[in-house]
Formats: C-alpha cells, sequence, structure tokens
C-alpha cells in the first residue's frame, strides 16, 4: 500500500461502526421476528378465511354425512384438533407445519 | 474453520431456516455493510436504516444465495441497491439525529478537517463512483468484488477508483505516489 492509499485508508476509517454492535444485530433480529410474526398471522387468517369459504360452500352436501358419523368421527377429531395445538405450543411455525417454509 | 467456511455454514443453516445462524451473520458482516452505506450515501442515521432494511431483504433472499458466494459481497450489493432506491425517493431530506453528528465529530478527532474534506469530495462523486470508491479504497473489496456487488462491468469499476481515488487525493493536497 501506498503511502497515499494508507493516509486515505487512515481516513476512511473514522466512518466504521464497532465490529461488534449487539444493539444493532438486536434490533434487526427483532424487525426480523416481528416480520415473521406477521406473515404467520397473515398465512392463518387468509387459510381460516378460504376454509370458512369451503365449508360454508361444502356445508350442504357435507352435513348429512357429518351428521351420520359423528359420533364415530368425534375422538378421532379431537386427538387431530390435540396433536396440532401440541404443535403449535412447542414452537412450530404454521408456515413449517404446511412444509410453506423456505 | 476458516471464515469463508463458517459463512458457508452459517448461509447453509440460514437457508434452512434458522434465525440464530442468520443473526450470527449479521453480527459478523454489519461492520462492512454500515460502513459501506455510511460512505455511500454519507448519513449515518439514513445509513443504519438502510443497513437494517438490508439484512431484512436478505433473510428473504437468501435462498437464492448461491453456495460459494461472498456473503459480504452479496450484502453489499443489496445495500447498494437499497441505497439507490432511497436517493431516487428522495429520502435523503430525512432530519438527521443529533447523537449521530456528536458521535460522528468525536470520530474525526483532530483530523476534522481532512475528513470533512473527504466527505465533501464524496458527496460530489456520481453515486456508483462513489459506491466503487466505498468499497475498493475503503473496504478493501477487490474491483471484481465491487463490480459483482454493484452489477457494473470491471473496467467500469476499476475507472471509477481510478477518478474517485484522484479526485479525493487532490482535494487532501496529497501527492500521488503511485507513479
Amino acid at each position: 500500500m501506498t503511502e497515499a492509499d494508507a493516509r486515505l485508508a487512515a481516513l476512511f476509517a473514522g466512518d466504521a461502526p464497532p465490529a461488534r454492535d449487539p444493539d444493532f444485530s438486536t434490533a434487526v433480529m427483532e424487525r426480523l421476528a416481528r416480520r415473521r410474526w406477521l406473515e404467520d398471522l397473515a398465512l392463518l387468517a387468509g387459510l381460516s378465511v378460504v376454509g370458512g369459504a369451503a365449508l360454508w360452500g361444502l356445508w350442504p352436501a357435507l352435513q348429512p354425512t357429518l351428521a351420520a358419523l359423528s359420533g364415530a368421527l368425534a375422538p378421532a377429531a379431537a386427538l387431530l384438533a390435540a396433536a396440532l395445538w401440541g404443535a403449535a405450543l412447542l414452537g412450530g411455525r404454521p408456515a413449517g407445519a404446511l412444509g410453506a417454509e423456505s | 474453520m476458516k471464515l469463508e467456511g463458517l459463512d458457508e455454514s452459517l448461509v447453509a443453516a440460514a437457508q434452512a431456516g434458522s434465525t440464530e445462524a442468520f443473526s450470527r451473520l449479521v453480527e459478523r458482516h454489519q461492520q462492512a455493510v454500515r460502513a459501506f452505506l455510511r460512505r455511500a450515501c454519507g448519513d449515518w442515521g439514513l445509513a443504519d436504516d438502510l443497513a437494517q432494511e438490508t439484512f431484512l431483504a436478505a433473510w428473504s433472499r437468501i435462498g437464492r444465495l448461491k453456495r460459494g458466494a461472498s456473503v459480504r459481497a452479496w450484502l453489499c450489493g443489496i445495500a447498494y441497491r437499497k441505497h439507490l432506491t432511497a436517493l431516487r425517493a428522495s429520502f435523503r431530506s430525512r432530519a438527521r439525529d443529533g447523537a449521530y453528528e456528536a458521535a460522528r465529530t468525536q470520530a474525526a478527532g483532530g483530523r476534522l478537517d481532512d475528513r470533512l474534506t473527504l466527505e465533501r469530495v464524496l458527496a460530489a462523486l456520481p453515486p456508483d463512483q462513489r459506491a466503487c470508491v466505498a468499497l475498493c479504497l475503503a473496504a478493501e473489496f477487490s474491483h471484481a468484488e465491487a463490480a459483482e456487488a454493484l452489477g457494473l462491468p470491471l473496467g467500469t469499476v476499476k475507472s471509477h477508483v481510478t477518478r474517485g481515488r484522484a479526485r479525493l487525493l487532490e482535494a487532501l493536497g496529497v501527492q500521488d505516489d503511485r507513479g
């Protein structure tokens, strides 16, 4: 490095932020967590709307069948709901559980 | 483990969805990205905002980062595009943070005149030339690495760096000892 380049490098060094800056890293990760939460919320809201609309549309066809099978299906439905609730409680993200996460 | 190898393993983990690995990438590269943006846009507060935006965009795009690519150059490329977008939107009129300015003056120490001259000359350079100077003269990027990061032809980067260096040295009154 020439003397002129060394002088430029020394002047530029005055702009450099610290090599470690926990405040900056924390701010980035907080924004990232907030963004992921909003994405999860949007995904769940979208799924709820689509599921609700599908159920509303199919209800006339489903209703007689469900009424006939409700006695037998109730335990399995309860188990499925408990499993989904458990997975959510243990930290699985909705997008990951649905295989939609990169 | 070599530094590049560490980056590669962190990128692979982040691509698999690990926010912890991504957090370590942020820690490792925040200095380079923020320093580049400070020199490219001249406003430290804005530079740090853009650096945060850069890392958020990097998280969304990390799946596209090729194996073996320079993480530092990739991040600086995203930062550069964020900076250009902010320039176009005239985001630079944002009020400056007094605390940043105070810290900046303190960091400049006894060479305030030279620092101010440097900033004045940098501010007068076109954005792409300024970015080339910030990467190659201040951050020790190779010309090829800077060309990759900024999406500019290699020859353009070389000429930007040569011209920018000459203008800086002339303004600072430093003899160019390169010949």
